[in-house]
Order: C-alpha cells, then structure tokens, then sequence
C-alpha cells in the first residue's frame, strides 16, 4: 500500500485515509476514535459558539484543552476557565474526563477541579459530543445544582448572588 | 642603445698590437658580418677574432650589429616599407593590392637578410667559441633583432597594413573553401553556392573575378611566401593573428546566421564540427611557418614535430570552437522561446544548446533572457490559459533536457507558475487536459496515460536511493530554497499540480468535472471516466480518489436500479404501465459535488411517475428514498401538430415541462408558466426560445405564447439533434475556484483561533503542524503551504486580529 511510502508526518496527515484501510483490532478502533475526535473539532471549528472553544494540546488526539467564558448576566461574566478534556479510547462509548484547571469557585466543582455533571457520569451518552460538553458545563456555571454540591461553601454563598461574585471575582486567578 | 656607447670607453686601448691593426680587424670582420657571401678565410677570421677579443672588442660585435640594424630600420627599411605599401595609389586590383603587400614585405625581407644573416653567422661564432669568443649564441642575439624589427616597425602601426592583411587572408580564405572539382565537396559545396557571386556569369568563386583572370592559384602561393617571410621575420604572430580573427569571428557569425536561425530541427554541432576542420586547413596554410618551424629552434612548437596538431593550431582550434559555442548559445538564447514552442520538434536545437551552453559561461544570460521572454510574449492578458500551459508544458519537456539539474527550469518558469496561479481557469484547464477534453494540451492526456506509477510523494522520498558518490552539488545559479539540494521534480503533472501547492485542488475540480460529465452524459456509459480514474489513482494515491469511485460506482447502480425496475414495471398490467418510461441516475449525496439547486415544478403527470419510481426504489432499497432534482436530465419527446410531428427530440427537462404544459393549453403568458413551474419569468423566457426556434411556439403578443398547429415545414428541425442552449454554461453546478479557496481560509482561520484561544500562544510552525494534523475536510484532507499561512497570518496581524511578538503568534487580549 502507498502509505509505506509517505513520511511519517505525512502518514499523519492523512491518517483518516490510512487507516480507513486496515480494518484489524484494536489500530482500527483507536482510528475511528480519532476519525469521529477529528470530525468533532471540525463541527466545533464550524459551529462559531461564542465563549466556548476547545483544541488537542499537542499532536495527542485524545487531549484537548477547552475554554470556556462565563455566560453573560450569570456571576462568572468576564473569567475565563481553562479545562482539560481527555478522551478514553473507548469514546463515545465511554465518557471523556473532564476537569477544571484554572481553581473554579463553585458549588459542583471541587477543589481538584472535578465537575460533578451528570451527563459526564451515568447519563453520558455516544450522542454527545465536545460542543455539548463544554455547552453544558457553560450552562452549569450559572445555574449550579445546590442539591448536590461538592463545594459546600460556594453553594452556601450562592443564595447570595452579591456575595458570591465579590468572593468569586477575590478569588479568581488566572 | 646605451651600454654601447658606454663600452669603448672602458675597453683598454693600449696593448701590444698597434691601434691599426686591431681596426683593420674590426672592420674586416663587421664587413664579413653584414656581407651577403662570406669571403674570409676561416684562418683569418679567426686571427682577427682573436686580436679583437685580446681587446676585448669583440663582446662588442653583437651590440654593434643591433645598434647597425636598428639605425638602419629607422632611417631607411621602415619608412620603405610603408611607403611600399602605400606606393601606387591608384591600384584597384584587389590581386595588385595583395602583390603591393607582398612586394612591400619581399623588400623588408631583402633588406634585413644580411643582418639576420649576421646575427647567424655571428651567434655560431660565439657558440663555436671561435678566437674566444662568447655571449648569448644564435637564439638571444636574434630575439634581440627581431625584438627591435617588431618595435620599430608596428611601433605605429598604419591600419592599411591590417586591410591589406585582412582583404588578402578573406581572399585566400575563400578560395580555399571554394569546391574544388568534387574532392573537396562534402561541407564545403553549400559555401560556394550560397555565395552570391558565384552566379555571376563565370566569375570564379574563389577569387571573384571571371574564370580568364581566376589567380587563385598564384593567391595561394602568394599567401605561402607571405607566411614563410613573416615567419622568417617572427612578425607571423602580430600581423596576422588580428586578421584571422576577426575573419573567423565574422564567418563564423555569417554562417550561423546563415544556417541555424530559425531552424530547430537539425543538430549543427557536426556540421560545424567538419567546417571548423576545413578552416583549420586553411589556418595550416596561414601559420605554415610556425608548423614547419620547430625543427629550428624557435620555440614555435617544442611539443613535437609539426603536423597540424601543432601548438599554435590548437589554440587556434580552442578558440575557435569556444568562439563558435558563444555565438551558438548567444543566437540560440535569443530564440529559445520559439525553441521551446517548438518542441519536441527543435530537440536537436536543445541537444546542441546544451553541448555549448556547458563549454560557456551563459547561463545566466539565458536565465534572464528566457524570464523576459516568457513575461513579454506569454505572461499578459492576450494569451488563454491553455496556451500558456501548452508552452509551459513544453518549457518543461525542453528545459528538462537542456538540464538535468532542473534549476533552470525551476527558476526561469517560475513567472509562468506564479502568473497561472492568477488566473482562474487554470486547474480546470489542467483538469481538462489530464481528461483529454482540451483542444489544446493533449500532451497531459498522453502524460497520464503514460501511467507513469511515481506518486507524487514518492517523488520525495527515493533520492535517498543513489549513492553519495552519484551526488552533484547544484549549479551556482540553484534558487536557495528550502527545497535544498532535493531533487527537483521534472514530471510534468507533478509540476503542474504543484503550482498551488496543494494536489487537493485539483482532485475537487476533476471530481467537479467528472460530476458535469456524467450527469451531462446521461447514459450509463462510464469506460473513458473509469480509465481516467484509474490512472489519476496511480498518481495521486486510492485514498484521494475514493469519492470519484463512488461516483462511478453510483453511475453503475444507477443502471443496475433502472434496469430492476424497469422489468418489474413490465410485469404490470397493461392499465398499470407508467405513462412514461422513466429512468434515474441514483446520486450518493455525500460524494458528490454540491449540485446547483434550481427550482421546478413538474408537471403532474411527470411527478406521478417520479413518484411511482422512488416507491420501487424504496422496495428494492430498504431505508433509502430518493430526492430528486427535476432541473437535471434530458427528456426525449416528440411534438405532434396538427401538419407535423417532431419526432425525438432531445431536450431538458424544463424545455419538456413547457411543451407539456401547452398541451392541455394552447396559450400561456409569461407570468402563468412562472407561476405553473415555480421557475423565474426571467429564465423561462429564455427556454422558450428554444420551441420558437422550432416553430412549435410563437410569441403572439409580449409576454404570450401559443402553439403554431400549422407552420411551414421549412422549419422542421433534424431528428434526434440534441439541442442545448447556447447561453447556458455546462459546469452549472459546480463551485468555483476561487469560493473554495475563501472557504478553506475560513476554515482554517476557525482553527488558528481555537487553538490559540486554548493554547495561548504558538510558533508558525506548531500552527503548521496543528493544521496538518487536525484539519481534515469533507472528502480532502486540505493543505497549506507554510509560506502560504505566513502571509496569512500576517494579513490577520495587520488586521489586528492576531498579535505577533518574539515569535510567536496569540490573540490580542479583549478577544
């Protein structure tokens, strides 16, 4: 086949091609992943949100870093939280991991950056994709769930909305 | 010359012999010097000789002779000689001017004998050692003497002598380059009949005069005393070298132009080869002295004894033939456009240019000349694209040969490149010629079928495969580029796909075209568009092709679907026969092109079994159903009136839903047909056209049509002429060029911004790198060049959409 030919960067390049080709084990399911990551960034590219955006850190498909800006009107307006997004090689059967790396102040994120989300635990489903994850988690940091927090101080001080921002804003670091 | 002077002052005078005899002495010995014959006996000169050195005059007999010469050059041999030259004013004779030369010359001759004699005599005396004595021998007291002739004699030098020389060496030339009686033929034959005066009833082509007073005989003689007295005199070298070569230079100038301008086909190297030989025949003739002359000592020809091959000749053959490679690459250099649209007919041309061109120093001569060319007579608005490209496909074929190393044709074509990437219709032109479809570049056509399998990566990849020994560094006048010392390609697809950069290009706009063709073909006949396929997959590798193959693969479905469903229609009842045979041609979306949408109504009729098709289809398909486009298709149909019937005519299917609807109503206006067919007033109107012209409609008042029952049967059209609006262009649904290279910056730009926003700042590099790992689009994975997204970026800095500082690249903060 011609891709023993091409150079490795090229055969990078064009891996979606390569790959379509060989269809043994576990190289050809790791290809898909990375075929429908591929296609999930460029709807993302395509879809133009505003305040929320998402890219592989490095050459690894499977790493991405995300962005998301808080929502206008909703006490996060004007941060901005980086996230780490990591694919296992199950997905989108498997949920990805997603994390908080700049420290976020808030009731279902922990101190460690872990979101308690539903839709990232027992309701994740193949269906969702990158832009509805970082959507949602956009969403989720104007309307918190107080029920079930992680964060017992921010979902004490969020009935306070004044207090929640004046703490929020103190605290934020980029 | 001083040190004469000097010397009677130290010589002692006093001594034994009285002063008489010593000046006896003297004086007979000067006399037996400059004497023609010799008349002293041996003993007595020998006495003398003696007495003289006892004196220690005799170390001044050899200043004596040259101080004698020289009174005597310029006081009497000198101004005889040039006014020899100039005597008789009035001769007119070309053959009287040439005796004139010689006579002048046989008198210089006549006159310095005896001191040449002298010097002779009075150099085997010093080397005999003959009465003690010495000094420098025969060979230093005559470059003494000959030294003084040249400097009194050319010391100002009369430009008649050098015309006479020159008139006189073009003569003999001539003359013995003339053909003579067969034997000589050969190269030889084409001089003398090109030469105009040899049509001159009888005149003689050697001499140029009529037969009776033909001296071209005596000529030769004459220009072998000539050689033999100038050589004699050691002036061969400074009479005669300006004169030969200015003749050369001008016969040689003469012939090319006589003989290669504008003529590409025939190889001159061994013409010109054989016709040098002959000159250096006649070359023989003129250094006749130098040849024969190394057996005396001068110095002429140390390396041998004489032959042609003689020293002197072969500096004359070097130059020569250098001079002949300068004029051959200078005159070829002027046309080698013409060469190069020429080719592969003016092959011999580039062989001989590049024989000559490596023995001179003009490449970049040629470089700029051929830039310049290309850009006046090529690069501008008056010229079509496809002709550009044929000339730039021969530039390749032509350049390739003139050389290997390819730099010539990388940098002399690289305006052609840059300019084409201006124009618009370039790859579809390219497209058009890989298909066979232009008129103009059939070569690409046979280029591809030529199947060569060197994909165009490979291309890069196997100059790994020879040896460090085989490695040459490039020419001096290489582009450093960043291609390095990487082979460059001399494939002419490659090239030409590689003149955006990106081979994606072209495979979008052949899948374009692959898509008019079959959608325009309409039958199911796919052999040229699967052999097409199949060797553009060689070139650019199955992955990059998959979408056409499944296009290819639809058109055979497609047939496979019709014909299932055609039989099974055939089992129906009669009652239950569709109206009209209809046939699909079943798309897979995906794959092809976006197709122009267009908005129509069919009539009922047409919709039913539009209808009534896909239910089949969706039973043979499970899970399938069809969209149709009603505007693509032809539809055959005949027209019958009331006197006549069309019969098969072919036409599309908007043409078909007009007719039809004026067959429930002999009369429509514009604006009732618009609303009928959903379709613009505007674009009905122009299809209306076509039935007028058949005389099937008439526009009986502005805006309303009706059938014409009756008509002249004059107007009755062919059968089965397929008839396709003149102002409808065929490549309707297929986006341009241009839009798709917007579109892919979009994209990209998208990306650039994403990954800046998450990963704050990056090189040029990394964002190249990202984009080729990330960015893969529809059916091709894009690419751009790094260059290309340099300048790209930098629009977006100056824009202040992007901020660059220490190299590297992020988005300016309030983004």
């Amino acid at each position: 086949m011609a891709s023993q030919n091409m150079d490795p960067a090229a055969a990078t390049a064009s891996s979606t091609a390569a790959l379509k080709g060989s269809e043994s084990g576990g190289s050809a399911a790791r290809g898909s992943v990375s075929k429908r990551l591929q296609q999930e960034l460029m709807t993302l590219m395509m879809s133009g949100d505003k305040g929320i955006s998402a890219f592989p850190e490095s050459d690894n498909l499977f790493r991405w870093v995300g962005t998301i800006d808080g929502a206008q009107g909703t006490a996060y307006e004007g941060l901005r939280y980086r996230l780490s997004l990591d694919f296992p090689a199950g997905y989108p059967y498997q949920a990805p991991r997603v994390k908080f790396v700049t420290a976020c102040f808030h009731p279902n994120v922990d101190e460690q950056g872990f979101i308690c989300l539903d839709i990232l635990k027992d309701k994740w489903s193949a269906l969702y994709d990158v832009r509805s994850i970082l959507l949602s988690i956009q969403s989720l940091l104007g309307e918190p769930n107080i029920d079930s927090p992680l964060n017992a101080t921010a979902a004490e001080l969020w009935s306070d909305q004044d207090a929640f921002k004046a703490h929020l804003h103190a605290t934020f670091q980029q | 010359m001083e040190d004469v002077a000097m010397e009677p002052d130290s010589v002692d005078l006093s001594g034994p012999e009285p002063h008489h005899r010593v000046s006896a002495a003297w004086d007979a010995v000067t006399a037996e010097l400059v004497s023609a014959d010799p008349s002293m006996s041996d003993r007595d000169l020998s006495d003398a000789l003696a007495l003289l050195s006892r004196r220690g005059l005799s170390r001044l007999l050899g200043p004596w002779l040259l101080e004698t010469l020289q009174l005597r050059l310029s006081s009497s041999v000198v101004p005889e000689f040039w006014s020899g030259l100039h005597q008789p004013e009035n001769e007119l004779q070309e053959r009287d001017r040439a005796l004139v030369l010689l006579r002048a010359f046989r008198t210089l001759l006549d006159r310095l004998d005896p001191f040449l004699n002298g010097l002779q005599r009075l150099g085997t005396w010093q080397e005999e050692g003959r009465g003690g004595l010495s000094g420098p021998g025969p060979r230093g007291l005559r470059e003494r003497a000959f030294t003084s002739i040249r400097a009194l004699l050319l010391f100002s030098p009369v430009p008649v002598l050098q015309e006479r020389v020159l008139e006189f060496y073009s003569r003999t030339f001539s003359i013995y380059m003339k053909p003579q009686g067969g034997e000589e033929g050969g190269p030889a034959a084409p001089e003398g009949s090109d030469d105009p005066q040899a049509s001159e009833g009888g005149a003689c082509p050697g001499c140029g005069v009529p037969a009776p007073a033909c001296w071209c005989q005596e000529a030769m003689e004459l220009l072998q005393e000539l050689s033999q007295m100038l050589w004699r005199l050691q002036l061969l070298q400074w009479v005669s070298t300006e004169a030969v070569t200015s003749i050369l230079h001008r016969l040689i100038e003469q012939r090319m132009e006589q003989h290669c301008r504008g003529e590409y086909e025939r190889s001159f190297l061994l013409d010109f080869q054989e016709w040098l030989e002959l000159v250096l025949g006649w070359l023989s003739k003129v250094f006749i002295g130098e040849k024969d002359g190394d057996c005396d000592g001068d110095g002429a020809a140390p390396g041998g004894p004489g032959g042609p091959g003689s020293t002197v000749l072969k500096q004359w053959r070097c130059h020569m033939h250098q001079f002949f490679c300068k004029t051959y690459v200078s005159m070829r250099i002027e046309e080698l456009f013409s060469i190069i649209r020429d080719f592969p007919e003016s092959k011999a041309a580039i062989e001989d240019l590049k024989f000559c061109l490596e023995r001179t120093n003009q490449r970049q001569q040629l470089l700029s000349s051929l830039k310049s060319a290309f850009e006046s007579r090529l690069l501008h608005p008056g010229v079509h694209t496809s002709d550009i490209l044929t000339v730039y496909i021969s530039a390749i074929k032509a350049l390739r040969e003139l050389d290997p190393s390819m730099v010539i044709l990388h940098v002399a074509c690289q305006p052609i490149r840059k300019y084409l990437r201006t124009r618009h219709d370039t790859v579809r032109q390219i497209v058009a010629g890989l298909t066979g479809d232009s008129e103009g570049c059939s070569d690409l056509a046979a280029e591809l079928s030529r199947g060569d399998p060197v994909t165009l990566e490979m291309q890069d990849s196997d100059d790994e495969g020879a040896g460090p020994e085989d490695w040459t560094p490039d020419p001096t006048d290489a582009v450093p580029d960043k291609t390095g010392s990487k082979r460059r390609s001399s494939d002419i697809i490659s090239l030409l796909v590689s003149i955006y950069g990106s081979k994606d290009i072209f495979i979008d706009e052949y899948r374009a075209v692959l898509a008019d063709r079959l959608l325009h073909q309409l039958n199911y006949n796919t052999a040229r568009e699967i052999r097409n396929v199949e060797l553009l997959k060689l070139r650019f590798g199955d992955s990059h092709m998959h979408y056409c193959e499944v296009m290819l693969k639809d058109m055979a479905d497609s047939r496979r679907i019709n014909s299932n469903i055609r039989e099974e229609e055939q089992r129906l009842s009669e009652e239950e026969q569709p109206p009209l045979s209809l046939s699909a041609i079943i798309l897979s979306s995906e794959f092809w092109p976006s197709l122009k949408e267009e908005k129509l109504e069919l009539p009922p009729v047409v919709c039913q079994a539009m209808e009534a098709y896909t239910h089949r289809y969706e039973k043979l398909k499970a899970m399938r159903t069809l969209s149709w486009k009603p505007h693509l298709g032809s539809v055959t149909l005949n027209v019958e009136l009331e006197d006549r019937t069309l019969i098969d005519l072919t036409v599309s299917p908007i043409h078909a839903a007009i007719i039809l609807h004026f067959q429930d109503k002999s009369s429509w206006t514009l604006e009732e047909l618009s609303a009928q067919m959903g379709a613009p007033q505007e674009l009905l109107h122009r299809k209306l056209a076509l039935w007028q012209q058949h005389g099937v409609l008439r526009e009986e008042a502005p805006g309303r049509y009706c059938v014409v029952e009756t008509g002249s049967s004059g107007e009755r059209l062919e059968r089965g002429v397929m008839l396709i609006d003149s102002d409808e262009e065929r490549d309707s649904n297929t986006t341009t060029q241009s839009e798709q290279r917007e579109e892919k910056l979009q994209l990209f730009w998208a990306y650039i911004q994403a990954m800046l926003t998450n990963l704050d700042s990056m090189t040029l590099e990394r964002i190249h790198s990202m984009l080729r790992m990330f960015v893969a689009t529809g059916p091709v994975v894009t690419e751009m060049d790094v260059n290309e997204l340099e300048a790209f970026l930098q629009r977006k800095v100056r824009d202040h959409q992007l901020i660059q500082s220490a190299g590297v690249y992020r988005l300016p903060k309030s983004n």
